[in-house]
């Protein structure tokens, strides 16, 4: 996932329990990855036209995928995979690998193309097209590395920006999580408190405008960062990747439509927020 | 109203799926991660019974070993702090974005020495000892390292590396009439500071062994400087 995952807890004797948590990445990455040909989801791709048998972790990370891709119209649609490639975004930042495929995707394909099969967990693409996991995968090992972790109670996981906060900090308090600028380095533009959730923003800062609104696959420019507070990683990874292409008023709503918090600052750092968004003092 | 609560179910169903979906992936997914958490266990029970012994340093753990062990495989580096001390709520966590990849020493990973100390050797003597009773000779052989015996070790300075999966560590161990005078980080090659063990180099010389604390959070460190105590202190052997 080109990330650096730290995980702190709190009380001693966690060693295996975050050794296993660990373990989530690199099985979550081995199978969601667009960048290894031989990736279940790559497999999966070459093989249009055929329902396929998918593992657990390939079948829940796509069902949500186009779960939400449904509920937001589109904004998030995890068949933005070759349009990516189409724009450059199809180097892997860690290692300089370029994703290879013969997979020539048609122009006009989305989320509706991906079929789930329920009673078979069989996934399969009506027509050729890449996918691309992005926002959903590294959320879902966050999520399940803070199971693992979950008899320890008090502990942060940060896998790159996506983290999930349980339980209290060392002084006893909900954690205090500090939003960056998305235009000044080193500095925080609001902080939020949590406690057993996860945080998540999606920014335009970082690797430039790597956020394409799927709807007509340009780069979106009415936000700067999207802020999302949820029960999980997943969850507010995905909303503040669709929160992003949405803007600040739709995005908003989405937010407030899924109960879930979030903070949107614009390119002119206006600030958008959902009413429940707890501040940290 | 109607479109309200219309929404409301949507958006339960989905926060509820995505919490299936996390219940699933780690229900079916356990198993697999369990051989990771089998290694680690594995590797940790070595590291405990490799209470040195002074006069084979070099054969109780390998210095390759921890290289093999780790394999980071498809993640990039991980690393394992301690928050406890760390600084207080004023400086909240920062979220970079989604990809970024933060400066390692944006994590300030703290040394915690935990209280443990590895049973002095006079102690499990004697437990030997109780547990082979019918065997005098095994007493007389056991009654002697209570004082130490011949010197175990060529005076000199030697340097060892140890290997961790965030850089290596090479110490130096000074020996002198046949006993460890002091042992130092000569090198710390680790993305993270060696600052977080600079309380294990002393306690070389006062255990006249390998044998330092563990380190809460900096475990990978702290096996990297015993690692190259052992490789330095295997160069001394007589």
């Amino acid at each position: 996932m080109g990330t650096i995952v730290t995980i702190h807890v709190l009380r001693e004797g966690a060693d295996v329990a975050i050794e296993r948590a660990f373990g989530w990445f690199d099985e979550i990455e081995r199978v969601c990855t667009r960048f290894s040909q031989s990736s279940e989801l790559m497999q999966l791709t070459a093989q249009a036209g055929v329902a396929v048998p998918a593992s657990p972790i390939l079948y829940e990370a796509v069902q949500f995928a186009r779960m939400l891709a449904e509920e937001t119209g589109g904004a998030f649609d995890p068949t933005v995979g070759h349009r990516m490639a189409a724009r450059g975004f199809n180097k892997e930042h860690r290692t300089g690998e370029i994703v290879r495929t013969d997979v020539v995707p048609e122009d006009d394909v989305s989320y509706r193309d991906v079929q789930l099969d329920p009673e078979r967990k069989t996934i399969l693409l009506r027509r050729t097209l890449t996918l691309d996991l992005g926002a959903v995968a590294k959320g879902l090992a966050v999520d399940a590395a803070a199971r693992e972790l979950e008899p320890f109670k008090d502990f942060a996981i940060d896998a790159g920006g996506d983290l999930y906060l349980g339980g209290l900090n060392p002084q006893g308090e909900p954690w205090s999580v500090g939003i960056r600028h998305p235009r000044r380095d080193d500095e925080m533009i609001d902080s939020v408190r949590v406690s057993n959730q996860a945080v998540c923003t999606s920014g335009d800062y970082e690797r430039g405008q790597h956020i394409l609104d799927p709807r007509n696959g340009s780069s979106t420019h009415a936000v700067a960062s999207a802020t999302v507070v949820a029960s999980g990683a997943m969850l507010a990874d995905a909303l503040a990747t669709a929160a992003f292409v949405l803007g600040p008023e739709d995005g908003i709503q989405l937010l407030n439509r899924m109960g879930v918090d979030g903070l949107i600052v614009t390119p002119d750092l206006n600030h958008y927020e959902t009413r429940g968004l707890r501040h940290a003092a | 109203m109607a479109e309200n609560s219309s929404n409301k179910k949507v958006a339960n169903s989905l926060v509820a799926v995505s919490c299936a979906a996390v219940l699933a992936v780690y229900s079916a997914g356990y198993l697999r991660t369990r051989s990771a958490a089998d290694r680690f266990e594995v590797q940790a029970a070595e590291r405990r019974t490799a209470i040195p012994v002074p006069s084979e340093p070099a054969e109780t753990v390998p210095v390759s070993e921890p290289a093999a062990r780790l394999a980071p495989a498809a993640v990039s580096p991980t690393e394992v702090t301690d928050v406890r001390s760390s600084e207080p709520v004023e400086k909240p966590i920062v979220i970079a974005s989604a990809e970024t990849m933060p400066e390692p020493s944006s994590v300030s990973p703290v040394a915690v020495v935990e209280a443990p100390v590895p049973a002095p050797a006079p102690e499990l003597t004697v437990k030997i000892a109780e547990l082979a009773p019918p065997l005098p000779e095994h007493k007389i052989e056991i009654a002697a390292p209570a004082l130490p015996p011949a010197p175990k070790w060529k005076d000199g300075t030697y340097l060892g590396w140890g290997t961790s999966r965030h850089g290596d560590i090479q110490a130096a161990v000074v020996i002198e009439n046949g006993r460890i005078a002091s042992a130092t980080i000569a090198q710390c090659r680790t993305r993270y500071s060696c600052d977080v063990i600079d309380k294990l180099p002393p306690q070389v010389a006062q255990r006249q062994s390998p044998d330092v604390d563990y380190v809460s959070r900096a475990t990978q460190s702290a096996d990297a400087f015993y690692y190259a105590v052992v490789e330095a202190l295997g160069k001394a052997k007589n």
